[in-house]
């Protein structure tokens, strides 16, 4: 099975270090992901969509139209990405006279969308492949204690995510057991993380963010997992953002899934770029023997 | 003094037609986490009734409660027992709101850089040589061409431009 890689743009255009572990974890499971030429925006389902849904579909189409190499369909290392073009498949597969609309755009470029490329979150692959991702496993993560965030768009809604639980999500805490760590269990785990509130309300969406951050050190995890830029950044960025205005340093280093998987892959860290995180992860990863 | 606008609502429900099955339960805004950290001021309930009587002018003209404070998680969605699709509903309304008035400025700049780069976040000299230094390929990004023809075919070109001037 192979895969044409849907990037987006927050990760290859602001946090490009996400894409090297991603890349590098699914090197190592031997799995191959294909580039492809000329997407777009996927756009944006926080953004684009909700000032027109119109533009949203066919942009959207735009982009799976182009998938045409990998048999396994796009695999997306960002869930606004997922959620946005499994949603496009839902809407026009649900509505023909959408997507005859759409097409009719679609034409004027040369291009037309059966409807039919299939789209995959690279955490469900990795579960997918839990038993390789386990073989693969050469340094485990002990000590590693983990408030594992889940982010809405992964999971919901579950209508046309259709991957996971809603309310009770189990994927990326058995992935993080897998390799070693510890998942810890906190307050408000399914809870959004605030970032797209920011477009609209700065100060409401930092107090999402520090309700998040408390819950997650009352649990006494030493450290952050998520899947999703957006909550990457909420996550990452503001940390130092809530240092200044509220007075509160957590200082919880933040990780992506697939950093973790590939540390315990045994991949180096200067090769992940690990020093580009703002909240440095470097003290935590010396304390439990990961500094290489 | 409200205005029952019936038009509004024919088209709220023409877009999504789930909206009928309300019935004012609140279980969304006991979900919602904006609702629980606004004291209710943004109250997913209450733009639901508002769009099934069709008040136009508090939904879109002054937009109360602010629908543009909706975090997108959609629990409600989930949560709903009538299986009304709230989000939707709110992304219907916000459309409306790009289109004949106000729009948090972070939506607008976003739409113009699609406009202009077909991607969200263009690519600055300092990223692609971090790109370079980890090992990452060159992106190729869409043809303009295609985004702009695209772009005007459906008219978001010309509400992004027109609010730029």
């Amino acid at each position: 099975m192979d895969y044409d890689i849907f990037l987006g743009c927050v990760i290859p255009a602001r946090l490009p270090f996400l894409e090297a572990s991603s890349r590098k974890v699914f090197e190592t499971l031997g799995i191959k992901l294909n580039d492809v030429d000329g997407f777009s925006c996927c756009p944006d389902p926080t953004g684009i969509e909700l000032i027109d849904h119109k533009t949203w579909l066919t942009l959207g189409a735009r982009n799976l139209s182009l998938s045409k190499n990998g048999n396994g369909g796009i695999i997306s290392f960002c869930s606004g990405c997922v959620e946005t073009l499994k949603g496009v498949n839902y809407s026009l597969n649900k509505d023909p006279s959408l997507l005859e609309e759409v097409n009719e755009h679609l034409s004027k470029i040369g291009k037309n969308y059966d409807g039919k490329t299939g789209v995959k979150h690279f955490t469900q692959v990795l579960y997918e492949n839990l038993d390789k991702v386990k073989e693969k496993v050469v340094k485990p993560l002990t000590g590693f204690k983990v408030a594992v965030h889940y982010g809405c768009h992964y999971l919901r809604p579950s209508e046309f995510i259709q991957w996971d639980d809603p309310f009770n999500p189990y994927t990326i805490d058995e992935i993080v057991n897998a390799i070693g760590a510890e998942s810890i269990d906190y307050e408000n785990k399914i809870e959004c993380c605030g970032n797209p509130v920011d477009k609209s309300d700065g100060d409401l969406s930092l107090l999402m963010i520090e309700n998040k951050l408390k819950a997650i050190q009352n649990a006494g995890a030493n450290c952050v997992a998520l899947v999703c830029p957006a909550c990457y950044q909420q996550f990452d960025f503001n940390q130092r953002e809530l240092s200044k205005k509220e007075g509160v340093d957590f200082q919880i280093p933040v990780f992506y899934l697939s950093e973790l998987v590939a540390l315990a892959f045994g991949h180096k860290q200067e090769n992940l770029g690990l020093n580009f995180h703002r909240v440095r992860p470097k003290g935590l990863l010396e304390s439990l023997n990961f500094s290489n | 003094m409200s205005v029952i606008n019936f038009d509004f609502r024919n088209e709220v429900l023409k877009h999504n037609a789930s909206l009928s099955y309300c019935y004012q339960c609140s279980t969304c805004s006991g979900g919602c986490p904006v609702a629980l950290l606004t004291e209710g001021m943004y109250n997913p309930r209450m733009i639901i009734e508002e769009a099934i009587l069709g008040l136009q002018d508090k939904l879109v003209d002054q937009q109360i409660p602010n629908v543009w404070l909706c975090s997108t998680c959609q629990k409600c969605v989930e949560l709903c027992p009538q299986r009304v699709e709230l989000t939707e509903i709110f992304t219907l309304i916000k459309n409306r709101c790009f289109e004949e008035s106000e729009v948090p400025p972070a939506f607008i700049s976003q739409g113009k850089a699609i406009v202009d780069n077909g991607v969200a976040i263009p690519y600055s000299n300092s990223i692609l040589s971090r790109r370079s230094k980890l090992g990452l390929p060159q992106v190729k990004t869409a043809p303009m061409e295609e985004i702009k023809q695209l772009l005007k075919e459906t008219n978001f070109e010309y509400h992004i431009t027109r609010r730029g001037e």
